[in-house]
């Protein structure tokens, strides 16, 4: 379906994001890209639908190189997902998932009845979501927006470029397995880049492990699992680190990015606002400097809006723990006692990030799952 | 309370005598200022737009328009005379320059604020440039374009009164009259309508700025939506 040969992508500052890629991709197969951070796997999809040229080499979509294609009509019948979601913030939901098929000048009619035909399919009552505006929408759902925008008129092959990226672990896990069930009616080519290894080895037919614009090791998530090719896909795959893991061991992999990240200028009430979108109860105040301020709690900061206060006057500051001392035993008896996010800071009082139940969760799955080999749960 | 009786007498008596009078430079007025207005977006929307695809020359641009501005808009009449003599033209193009400044920054500023992950969406999704600027640019900036047309329209009206000083018509001429004969009742003939006219102006194009506003937007939607189940 999608075949790469020998394609180069040299930038005009000289910078080589991708190099002599070969890579073939059968019809209604996952493959995804993984790889270190400016590794070449956004550079590598956006060739795809010419969004990039190509330096050189070759890319072929369907048999036809895509270089014959004019590229505007080659983009419409590739979907394309992207990791900020880009729903139009101007149009509804139906107007987003709609903008392809009015673009293929397709009537009123036949747009409305796939629109709901596809709010269905994600299990969005039509009626309800029709004519929701994206700043209506949770970060899940318009991610799934967002994916069946790509999906509007049924192109063959989709692109996603670390489309899960922003969402908290618990709305991930959901939409990857929505994807999958949704894959198995739809039967898409689908070429998925991601950064995140547990994702890549639940969602690929066939992971491509990318170093410096290069293939490192490509194949089903079983055969990298069991023959990991060098210590670079080792230690990508973390399988030392996992198999090391006990109660004793430090919090470190367990570390996350918080939902919400504010200033400490930020007043109470604007926070409570971001909580409400986000669909969360607590935030990190952190400054300009990276000094963590304490965390906004909902009830503390409703207490600090009422006076029309700082978010400074809402925040915890005593429920913490130190990244170089606190071992995962620590951070699961904190949790037990209160299930809320625990920040995580370094000595010099700099936030590192937060460890929370899902977080907890998700490191026994994986542990659980890659004992058992079992490569896709 | 002596001295205020007979003014008002006065003021009354002239409106009454005159108001064809009134009337017709008031509709002079709304012309001059929409001719102005009119040429003022035909020019500065485009080449905002432009400058946002040729952005080196965007500062050498905007900074001429913020001289044309900065020059006092009396003075700037004045210079004019030398190139289109005196009359409604000079005064046109002179409102023209002067209002230009906010209409060019806030097409500029509102298209550069469109997050460029949205543009990129939209070329991946297969929109032509000109579609991206039709269906993605220009909605999003629209409440910031229309903030800058609220104040060109302001500045439009209220500087159009000075077009009666270099030989051009509207309520400015009741305004200089009155101030020569220091009658102040024609003053206040010829400042009242262009006050009615400035506030009016600016009370629509609010009005239109709300209209758009994604607030708004979202309730006439919620509106729709329940019209729809109703009907289900
Ligand atoms: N428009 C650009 N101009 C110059 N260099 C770029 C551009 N886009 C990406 N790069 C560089 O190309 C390399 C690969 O980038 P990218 O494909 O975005 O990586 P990834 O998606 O794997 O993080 C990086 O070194 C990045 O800095
Ligand atoms: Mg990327």
């Amino acid at each position: 379906m999608v075949l790469f040969e020998q394609v180069r992508k040299v930038y005009e500052d000289g910078t080589v994001a991708v190099d002599n890629l070969d890579l073939e991709i059968a019809k209604g197969e996952i493959a995804v890209l993984i790889g270190p951070s400016g590794c070449g796997k956004t550079t590598s999809l956006k060739m795809v639908n010419r969004l990039e040229a190509l330096t050189s080499g070759t890319i072929t979509v369907d048999g036809r190189n895509i270089n014959d294609v004019d590229p505007v009509k080659l983009r419409r019948n590739i979907g394309y997902v992207v990791q900020e979601v880009a729903l139009m913030p101007h149009m509804s939901v139906a107007e987003n998932i709609g903008t392809v098929p009015r673009l293929l000048g397709w009537d009123h009619k036949r747009i409305s009845k796939r629109v709901d035909e596809l709010l269905a399919l994600a299990k969005l009552e039509p009626g309800k979501y029709r004519y929701r505006f994206p700043e209506q929408l949770s970060g899940g759902q318009k991610q799934r927006i967002g994916v069946l925008r790509a999906l509007a008129v049924d192109p063959e092959l989709i692109l996603m470029d670390e489309p899960f990226g922003a969402l908290d672990p618990i709305s991930r896990e959901n939409l990857q397995n929505e994807l999958l069930d949704l894959q198995k009616v739809v039967k898409k080519t689908i070429i998925f880049v991601t950064h995140d290894m547990d994702e890549a080895l639940r969602m690929a037919d066939k992971v491509v492990i990318m170093r410096q614009g290069r293939i490192e090791q490509m194949g089903s998530p079983d055969e990298i699992q069991e023959n990991p090719k060098n210590d670079f896909i080792r230690g990508f795959i973390g399988e030392d680190r996992l198999a090391q893991i006990s109660p004793d061991s430090p919090v470190e992999p367990l570390i996350q990015e918080p939902l919400l990240r504010v200033k400490p200028s930020v007043s109470a009430a604007e926070v409570l606002d971001l909580m409400e979108d986000e669909g969360c109860e607590t935030a990190q105040v952190i400054d300009s400097d990276d000094r963590w301020k304490g965390m906004a709690m909902l009830g503390l900061l409703k207490r600090a809006a009422r006076k029309g206060g700082a978010v400074t006057n809402g925040v915890r500051v005593d429920r913490k723990l130190f990244s170089e001392d606190a071992t995962i035993r620590d951070a699961a008896e904190m949790l037990s006692d209160q299930d809320i996010p625990i920040p995580v800071v370094d000595e010099h009082g700099s936030f590192i990030g937060v460890v929370s139940s899902a977080g907890m969760a998700k490191l026994t799955i994986s542990r659980l799952t890659r004992k058992g080999k079992g490569g896709k749960a | 309370m002596l001295v205020q009786k007979p003014f008002f007498e006065l003021f009354f008596s002239y409106v009454m005598r005159y108001w064809p009078r009134i009337l017709n430079l008031t509709w002079q007025h709304i012309t001059i200022s929409s001719i102005a207005l009119a040429i003022t977006l035909a020019v500065c929307i485009p080449l905002g737009i432009y400058l946002t695809k040729n952005e080196k020359l965007a500062p050498y641009v905007i900074g001429a328009a913020n001289v044309f501005q900065t020059i006092p808009s009396l003075a700037l009449l004045g210079f004019l005379i030398l190139i289109f003599g005196i009359g409604n033209d000079n005064a046109i193009c002179a409102l023209f320059l002067y209002a230009m400044l906010p209409v060019l920054q806030n097409t500029y500023a509102g298209i550069k604020s469109v997050p460029q992950h949205l543009v990129q969406a939209a070329r991946g999704m297969g929109m032509t440039e000109y579609q991206i600027l039709l269906k993605v640019q220009l909605p999003i900036a629209r409440p910031i374009l229309i903030a800058g047309i609220r104040v060109a329209t302001v500045w439009i009206i209220g500087t159009a009164t000075l077009a009666s000083a270099i030989g051009g018509g509207g309520l400015g001429r009741l305004i200089f009259s009155g101030l020569a004969s220091i009658r102040n009742e024609v003053v206040l003939a010829g400042a009242i309508p262009a006050t009615i006219l400035a506030l009016t102006a600016d009370q629509g194009l609010k009005w239109l700025q709300e209209f758009y506003s994604p607030k708004a937007r979202a309730l006439r939607h919620a509106r729709k939506t329940r019209s729809y189940d109703q009907q289900m």
